[in-house]
């Protein structure tokens, strides 16, 4: 009865998690049915704890009833279950893998140079080679007490520098050097008696490869946020409020999360945020309501708001020899995203986010000092004085059919487009990608086979084409242009994860 | 300067039963256990590191400990909560406070 009760009990504390496993059989209820059912499992649980607070009997008294030799043996037995325990106790962290190497060959058309005005005509690599190795780690210290960490290398073959666009929300997700990059390592606290499910994240989080980003990497969704809004490596504490029982749709909560995308240590005092009165920090706020879909079994809805307080301008990006930083306004992004797996047992998996980004620039400009560049006045989407607000939005749209073909291990092949606007932005620069797709201010077309060859190995073979209409595609600072340029790529990667 | 000695002598007195307490558990299980779980002694050598805490835990709840400890159940639970404390996924396993 006990067993039975805990069952329940553990059911409920997994319908109550944000990320959602693979899809069983459901059926349909009335939510006001569903509401009963939840609180009826609270009553069960409180009755569970009682029990476990209640002595059982004497285990001297059970074990005194026993013959001599039966009650040797248990002892042996519990001899030998205190050993493991405890050697497995010790063991305080779990420890996974993953390993992948990629090859590309792409093609760059008509791409702008670090020459103003002048234009490469093209660029092409058709051997290119990285290799990303990945640990990951968890551990439940306590009942209500998690940690997950991920520590990753990712670097080109036979070669050992920094991505010129390397930052910290994207140092495990862009190649770089041999050495170990904190990619993730949060702990998730789950406080018990709360008035409300209440779950508290703090650390560096898991925001990278969010939803959809699962059905091209071929696993369990990642991070908690859609990729088209936030894709990136990002260190904050989010709060997440359980709605479920209150409204009766599985999955449901609400998030607030709060991050810096930079902190400013250029002073000895700076921790103090800006005491050494350089540069403010960029803070970011962002709110996530999500659910399951109601009436849709293995989908998600999540609707985004997110603000970002004080971007920085960095000329360094634009060959700069001095680095300015200068504080340049705010940006809203909103966002919804849609998803269902497996829809309605047909095999496809098919999801539609989009996304809308506003600026508020405060008029400061950095104005980039030597190299090509040299003179130019950058501001928030602006170039010169102009102290426009603007704003921007994408759509990104996708689905991807599971081959039910077991001799072949079950294959999948998917098709992804997005879309951004001239002003399109938002952070995304932790793509799983060489290239940062969903930042394009144009069109994006991808397509991709996945053939897994047991449950460790899968390949994927893959092509994308993006058709740039305007440059400055992922950066929010300076004016953008109309652009010609295209990239066509053509990729396999093997994927070993253990 | 004066004032700030007093205070923290003061503060520290105050934490003086607290450690007092905090050592019976220690001491219990220094007489009590080590009394038989010594070397030479009439059982084998016991420390708290020898065991995880909840496996401690679950050893005394089942009645394991056959022989008579001679203690009453409150001493028993402040020997318990040490061995825990001390165990081996502890943050302060102590693996030889009876010598081996």
């Amino acid at each position: 009865m006990k067993k039975i009760l805990l069952t329940a009990g553990a059911l409920l504390a997994w319908t109550g998690c944000a990320v959602a496993g693979a899809g069983g059989q459901t059926v349909a209820i009335p939510v006001e049915d569903y509401k009963a059912i939840l609180e009826r499992l609270d009553t069960l649980q409180k009755r569970v704890d009682q029990m476990e607070k209640t002595d059982s009997p004497s285990g001297k008294a059970a074990s005194a009833a026993m013959p001599s030799k039966l009650a040797k043996d248990v002892e042996t037995i519990f001899d030998t279950l205190d050993k493991v325990e405890t050697k497995t106790l010790k063991d305080r962290i779990n420890l996974g893998a993953e390993l992948r190497t990629r090859a590309d060959f792409f093609t760059l058309k008509n791409s702008t140079s670090l020459t103003p005005g002048s234009l490469v005509a093209e660029e092409h690599n058709d051997n290119y080679w990285s290799n990303r190795f990945r640990l990951n780690l968890d551990s439940e210290i306590r009942k209500n007490l998690l940690f997950t960490g991920r520590v990753t290398a990712y670097k080109n073959f036979a070669n050992n520098e920094n991505n010129a666009f390397a930052n910290d929300s994207n140092a495990a997700h862009v190649p770089g050097d041999s050495g170990l990059k904190l990619d993730r390592a949060y702990v998730d606290w789950i406080p018990e008696d709360m008035p409300i499910p209440l779950a508290l994240t703090f650390g560096r989080h898991p925001s990278s490869e969010g939803p959809p980003s699962e059905l091209k990497e071929n696993r369990l969704r990642q991070s908690t946020y859609p990729s088209l809004l936030f894709d990136g490596e990002a260190d904050g504490v989010v709060a997440t409020v359980g709605l479920e029982r209150y409204l009766g749709w599985k999955n449901s909560g609400l998030r607030f999360a709060w991050g810096k995308a930079y902190q400013d240590t250029n002073t000895a005092v700076s921790y103090m945020d800006n005491a050494g009165g350089m540069y403010d920090d960029t803070n970011v706020y962002a709110m996530f309501f999500e659910t399951e879909i109601p009436g849709v079994r293995d989908s998600l809805l999540v609707l985004s708001a997110l603000q970002v307080k004080n971007l920085n301008a960095d000329t360094s990006y634009f060959g700069a020899t001095t680095t300015t930083k200068v504080d340049i306004g705010d940006m809203n992004l909103y966002g919804v995203h849609a998803q269902a797996n497996n829809l309605m047992d047909s095999g496809f998996d098919l999801f539609a986010s989009a996304g809308i980004n506003e600026t508020d620039p405060n008029g400061a400009t950095a104005t980039i000092t030597g190299g090509p560049y040299n003179g130019y006045a950058l501001g928030l989407m602006n170039t010169g004085a102009n102290n426009d607000e603007h704003s921007g939005w994408a759509l990104h749209a996708g689905l991807r059919y599971n081959i039910a073909y077991k001799p072949w291990n079950n294959p999948k092949v998917g098709f992804e487009y997005n879309h951004g606007s001239d002003n399109w932005f938002s952070f995304t620069w932790g793509s799983a990608e060489l290239y940062n797709k969903l930042a394009a201010r144009g069109d994006a077309y991808d397509f991709y086979y996945i053939q897994p060859f047991n449950d460790n190995l899968f390949g994927r073979l893959g092509y994308t084409h993006i058709d740039y209409n305007y440059s400055n595609s992922g950066m929010h600072i300076g004016d953008f242009g109309d652009s010609i340029t295209d990239l066509d790529n053509l990729y396999f990667l093997l994927d070993c994860r253990f | 300067m004066q004032k700030r000695i007093v205070t923290m002598l003061t503060a520290m007195s105050l934490m003086l039963p607290t450690v007092a307490l905090a050592a019976s558990g220690d001491a219990l299980f220094l007489q009590s256990c080590g009394a038989c779980h010594k070397k030479g002694g009439k059982a084998s050598i016991v420390n708290p590191a020898d065991k995880a805490g909840t496996v401690w835990e679950k050893y005394f709840a089942r009645g394991r400990h056959t022989a008579d400890m001679g203690m009453s159940d409150a001493d028993l639970q402040a020997v318990v909560k040490y061995l825990v404390k001390h165990a081996a996924d502890s943050d302060q396993p102590a693996a030889a406070v009876i010598p081996k």
